[in-house]
């Protein structure tokens, strides 16, 4: 069923929701996920990062 | 009277030839004309680097002369039908048993992602970028060439699949499959140093 995800899941959507819309809403079962997982929140914060250094690393000196 | 040789920048110039390979390699996919794009564009570099002025980091001159190289072989690889197909992508985006080794039956991670500590810290690191660059060379052919793309240049997605030839869900599994082998490589040898010894 739909509603609910485990973590292998809810990386996935993650991933992809890198390559969507930056405005579009983050489905309801991955945010009910995030809400109680931890680990999936790290996740999240490093595909923050991973783009922030990726794109760094283009213009380093 | 400075002669071309003893110019220190020169060997600046080559501390970037780890990374402009790897931008060849995102864009032709073959070895040996990566380095061959590489060596031609870094000679050109050595000739023409009086006139680089400072205005953009010295990588992203590199970049640019390297780009019009690549441009170049890619040129002469399609005149003379060299033509690769996508058969490394179905083989490597087939299937999800890379997934099984990150998570269990009942679809938990493993290896728990850890909370990094001041990852902005790191950036200003010159030996976090050589992990940076050491994790993005541990990634599987595609997945390495496809995040190159999408993350580094920050191509959109939709021009990496055309020009990869692959469905945009293959793209996204491979992106997906780059985004988890790097974080965890960075863990492993940078951020998870200090509290864990795994």
């Amino acid at each position: 069923m739909p509603g609910k995800v485990n973590c292998r899941e809810a990386s996935r959507l993650l991933s992809v929701a890198c390559e969507r819309d930056r405005a579009s809403r983050e489905p309801d079962a991955l945010q009910y996920h995030l809400g109680r997982c931890l680990m999936c929140r790290n996740f999240e914060s490093q595909l923050r990062f991973l783009r922030k250094a990726a794109k760094r690393l283009s213009s380093q000196d | 009277m400075s002669t071309p040789v003893t110019d220190p920048r020169f060997a600046e110039i080559e501390s970037h030839r780890p990374y402009l390979l790897r931008y060849a390699l995102s864009q032709l996919r073959d070895g040996q004309l990566a380095e061959e794009a590489v060596q031609e564009a870094l000679l050109a570099a050595l000739e023409s680097i009086g006139s680089f002025g400072g205005k953009s980091s010295l990588r992203t001159w590199l970049t640019s002369i390297l780009r019009f190289k690549v441009i170049d072989l890619q040129r002469r690889a399609s005149t003379e039908r060299l033509h690769f197909d996508a058969g490394d992508f179905a083989a490597e985006s087939e299937g999800e048993a890379w997934l099984d080794d990150l998570f269990d039956e009942t679809g938990h991670w493993r290896v728990p992602p850890q909370a990094w500590s001041d990852p902005e810290a790191a950036l200003e690191q010159r030996r976090f970028w050589e992990i940076f660059e050491r994790c993005l060379d541990r990634l599987p052919g595609a997945a390495g060439r496809v995040f190159f793309k999408r993350e580094i240049l920050g191509e959109e997605t939709e021009a990496i699949c055309k020009d990869e030839r692959i469905t945009a869900s293959n793209c996204w599994v491979i992106l997906h499959r780059a985004r988890l082998g790097l974080r965890a490589c960075l863990e492993k040898n940078w951020f998870g140093g200090v509290e864990s010894a795994g």
